[in-house]
């Protein structure tokens, strides 16, 4: 069996990561400039994670929130690079597993990415926020369970699922149309289970 | 291009300051007050990070850092003000709404723990220069790749969003609507993001053989144009907080 989590560490996979933070960046920044109600920061964890293997999209994902965490002051995403490091390593593994390739498992990826991130957050919610997720539709159904009696961590759970699952497919779908845009020679870069040949 | 670090160049003596001095201060002022878990530690750190910040003469950018978590904050003394579980004593009534006085105490909580990380945050952030960070990070013995990773992230995201304004300006100039209904601005993200991460994927490529060429896996031990070592004052102060810190776990699990 292919090992899963073979990882190169070569130069091309070190640069591979800041590009991928920046990337999470754009992704966030159109997101609000677009105004559109999703979060879209993983893009970048989620091709680290496919071209690089889930140790790279782990590396990627907890880089990418700790950096900021530590650099623009906005030390709520630091408590989430535990999220990001999941769904770096889950898109990796999903990917490594040859799920990548198509789009049925290209959704499949995305709704593991979206369940583990679900499992992450939500204790992470009640815990430094007492179950809200700063996202509007998310919190309007958390206030909608919190008046009909439910505990706060179904409630929380329940505002994680109709926000994360959603934003995570899209996401996969935006990194999967990226992914087959690609030219094989970017790819290559990345393949683990290449060999050389000689032409002797 | 408008870099994304929030540091700002004075010379005060909290810039002048290790970073990891700054960095023991952020530990200490989360963990004692989270051990602690009475709402006047909170206010005692809360207070020696403004005190900090305002000697530091930096208060005045901290603002836009609060005014950023506000809404959510508000968000939350709204949803369990009004539907916390525990609520029974009513604190006030704005027309049809009630407030509750437990549910209002829990926000108050959660709120504090927020600010009071926010500005002990705040204190680091907005007197430590990045690439400072990583080469003191270097200097006690972190990889140099991983310090290269995170400098090259300081680099690259304005160069990207740069990249940004102009393919935005491109496709809108094409008659690409931005504005709109939600399924127009939806329909609008993938033709801006997609040539945006394709051209800087495929600039990883050309960066990987750039480096490569340079020595970059070469694992010769690398010098430092500057030396920083920690002070005595800075080893002192990180002493102070240990005992802090030790001294918090111990009322704790006295009391």
């Amino acid at each position: 069996m292919k090992n899963v989590f073979k990882t190169k560490l070569s130069t091309a996979s070190l640069v591979l990561i800041p590009a991928c933070i920046g990337i999470n960046y754009l992704g966030k920044l159109f997101a609000s400039v677009l105004k559109l109600p999703l979060w879209l920061d993983s893009i970048g964890t989620c091709i680290g994670g496919a071209l690089g293997g889930p140790v790279i999209g782990g590396i990627c994902g907890a880089a990418n929130n700790l950096i900021y965490g530590f650099t623009t002051g906005d030390s709520i995403t630091l408590v989430y690079a535990l999220t990001s490091l999941g769904i770096g390593i889950a898109v990796g593994i999903m990917a490594r597993l040859g799920r990548m390739e198509k789009l049925g498992g290209a959704l499949l990826t995305a709704v593991v990415a979206g369940l583990v991130a679900v499992c992450i957050s939500t204790p992470l919610n009640v815990l430094f926020w007492g179950g809200t997720t700063g996202n509007v539709w998310g919190d309007a159904l958390f206030a909608a369970t919190q008046a009909g009696g439910m505990p706060v961590a179904l409630g929380s759970l329940l505002d994680e699922v109709v926000v994360d699952v959603p934003d995570k497919i899209i996401t996969i779908l935006v990194v999967f149309a990226i992914l087959k845009g690609l030219p094989k020679k970017l790819t290559a870069l990345y393949d683990v289970n290449d060999s050389i040949e000689s032409l002797d | 291009m408008k870099s994304m670090s929030l540091y700002v160049d004075l010379d005060t003596w909290l810039t002048r300051m290790h970073p990891f001095t700054k960095l023991c201060y952020i530990a200490t002022a989360i963990a004692a007050s989270l051990i602690g878990g009475k709402l006047w530690v909170f206010g005692v750190f809360i207070g020696i990070s403004l005190g900090m910040l305002v000697s530091g003469k930096i208060i005045k950018k901290v603002f836009p850092l609060i005014a950023f978590s506000f809404t959510i904050l508000i968000t939350i003394f709204l949803i369990h003000g009004l539907f916390n579980h525990e609520n029974v004593t009513l604190l006030f009534a704005a027309g049809p709404l009630r407030f509750y006085r437990e549910g209002m105490l829990y926000a108050l909580r959660i709120s504090c723990n927020v600010l009071n990380m926010l500005l002990a945050f705040a204190v680091f952030v907005l007197t430590t220069r990045p690439a400072e960070l990583v080469e003191d990070l270097e200097q006690i013995g972190f990889s140099p790749k991983i310090g290269y990773v995170i400098s090259s992230v300081f680099q690259i995201v304005p160069q990207m969003s740069g990249t940004m304004n102009t393919i935005l300006d491109a496709q809108r100039s094409r008659g690409m609507e931005t504005e709109g209904s939600l399924l127009t601005r939806a329909k609008s993200f993938l033709p801006l993001i997609s040539p945006v991460v394709m051209s800087s994927l495929t600039n990883t490529r050309e960066r990987a053989i750039a480096l490569e060429i340079r020595g970059f896996e070469a694992g010769e031990k690398k010098t430092y144009l500057r030396d920083s070592s920690m002070k005595t004052v800075d080893r002192a102060l990180c002493v102070c907080m240990v005992v802090l810190l030790a001294a918090a776990v111990a009322v704790r699990v006295m009391l």
